[in-house]
C-alpha cells in the first residue's frame, strides 16, 4: 500500500494536469502537503475561504466565467455547504469540482471528527452529488487519473462532482 | 423612516447601472426588481441561496479580473448577515471591479418583517474593517452619490442604503433557474475580455 506522502503527490500530479487558474481552499492539516504545493504555484491564484458555503458561491461564480477552478476542503465541512451546493451549482447546472479530504478513519487522531466524517459519503449521496473515492487500497496510479477525470466529469456534466481522498489511509 | 422603498432603490440602481452584471439576492428582491424594471439580461437571479450573493459576485469578479466593468451584488441586511464572513475574503482579494449594495430595511421582510441584527450592526464599519471601502446612504440624493462613488471606485466598495419596509405585491417566480440564468450567462460570455 502507498504512503500518505505518495498519495498526496499523486493528487498534486492530478492538479498539475488540470491546471486550475483558481483554487479556493479551506485549512486542513491532512492536506498540508497539497496545500503547500498549491500556494507555491505562480500560475494558480489560491486563497483561503472562511467557510465551505462561501467557497461554493465563489466556485459557481468562477464557473460562469469559465475559469478553471478546484475547491479543496475537508469532509467535516460538508455539513456547512449542503444548502449552497444544492441550491446554487446543482440548481443552475454549474460545474464545481471539489477535492475533499476524508477524516475520521484509520490513523485518525481526533476523537470526535468521525461523527461527521463517517457519514459524509451517505450525505453526499443523499444530496445526489456524484462522488469518487480514493483510499490506501486504491492503486496509486489510479489516484492522479481519478482526480483529473473527476474534474473533467464535473465540466461535461455541468454539476458539482467530488473526489474524496483518504490521505490518512482508510 | 427612510424615504425610499426597495423598489425605489432598485429603480435608481438600474438607472445608474443599466448594463453591468448584477447578482440579485433572493426571491422577494428578485420579484420586486422584475416588477419594477422588468427582466434584464445582466441580472443573475439568486432564487434560494440566502447568504451566497457576495460569494457569487466575488467569484465572477475574480474570474473577470482585468475587465473594468463593475460586478454588482445586491444583498439585503438579513442575507449579508448570513454570509458576512465573505466580506473578509473580498477584503483579502480586493477585486477592483466588485460593488456590494446592501438594501437595509432592518428586517427579514420576506418572512414577515422580523427584526434582523442589522438594527445593531454597522455594515459600513464591518466592510471597512475587512479592507473594503464603505459608504452610507439614506435618501435619494445620498444614494445617487454613493452609487457614483461606487462606479468610480478602484477597489471593492460596499454601499449600505437604508430603505423603508414598504414592498410591492408580486407573483411568485416559478421559472427553471437554468433557463432564468441563461441570458445572464450568455451576457458574461459576450462581454469576456
Amino acid at each position: 500500500m502507498s504512503t500518505d506522502n505518495e498519495r498526496s503527490d499523486a493528487v498534486i500530479a492530478g492538479l498539475a494536469q488540470i491546471k486550475p487558474a483558481v483554487i479556493p481552499m479551506m485549512p486542513s492539516s491532512t492536506l498540508r502537503r497539497i496545500l503547500d504545493w498549491v500556494v507555491q504555484q505562480p500560475d494558480i491564484r489560491s486563497f483561503p475561504v472562511t467557510r465551505e458555503e462561501e467557497a461554493i458561491g465563489i466556485m459557481g461564480g468562477l464557473a460562469m466565467t469559465h475559469t478553471p477552478a478546484v475547491l479543496i476542503m475537508q469532509d467535516n465541512g460538508i455539513g456547512n455547504f449542503l444548502t449552497a451546493v444544492t441550491t446554487f451549482p446543482q440548481a443552475y447546472h454549474l460545474p464545481c469540482f471539489m477535492l475533499i479530504a476524508r477524516r475520521g478513519g484509520i490513523n485518525e487522531y481526533n476523537s470526535m471528527i468521525h461523527l461527521i466524517s463517517e457519514r459524509t459519503p451517505a450525505i453526499l449521496a443523499a444530496a445526489d452529488i456524484r462522488t469518487f473515492h480514493l483510499d490506501e487500497t486504491t492503486p496509486l496510479d489510479h489516484w492522479t487519473t481519478t482526480v483529473v477525470k473527476g474534474y473533467e466529469f464535473a465540466q461535461i456534466t455541468h454539476r458539482p462532482v467530488a473526489v474524496m481522498v483518504n490521505l490518512m489511509g482508510g | 423612516m427612510p424615504d425610499l422603498s426597495r423598489s425605489d432603490a432598485l429603480r435608481i440602481f438600474t438607472e445608474l447601472f443599466p448594463t453591468e452584471p448584477a447578482i440579485i439576492t433572493l426571491g422577494a428582491t428578485v420579484r420586486e426588481l422584475i416588477a419594477t424594471v422588468g427582466k434584464r439580461d445582466n441580472d443573475f437571479y439568486v432564487l434560494d441561496s440566502m447568504g451566497l450573493p457576495v460569494a457569487i459576485g466575488l467569484g465572477i469578479a475574480v474570474g473577470r479580473q482585468g475587465n473594468p466593468e463593475k460586478i454588482v451584488v445586491i444583498e439585503g441586511d438579513g442575507g449579508l448577515l448570513m454570509g458576512m464572513s465573505a466580506l473578509a475574503t473580498v477584503g483579502h482579494l480586493r477585486p477592483e471591479n466588485l460593488v456590494i449594495l446592501v438594501l437595509d430595511n432592518l428586517t427579514y421582510a420576506s418572512t414577515g418583517g422580523q427584526p434582523t441584527a442589522a438594527t445593531t450592526t454597522d455594515f459600513v464599519k464591518v466592510a471597512e474593517g475587512c479592507g473594503i471601502a464603505g459608504v452610507d446612504a439614506d435618501d435619494e440624493a445620498s444614494f445617487r452619490a454613493a452609487l457614483a462613488q461606487a462606479r468610480a471606485a478602484t477597489g471593492p466598495i460596499l454601499v449600505r442604503m437604508r430603505i423603508n419596509t414598504q414592498s410591492i405585491k408580486t407573483p411568485y417566480l416559478l421559472e427553471d433557474p437554468i433557463l432564468l440564468s441563461a441570458p445572464f450567462r450568455a451576457l458574461l460570455d459576450r462581454t469576456r475580455d
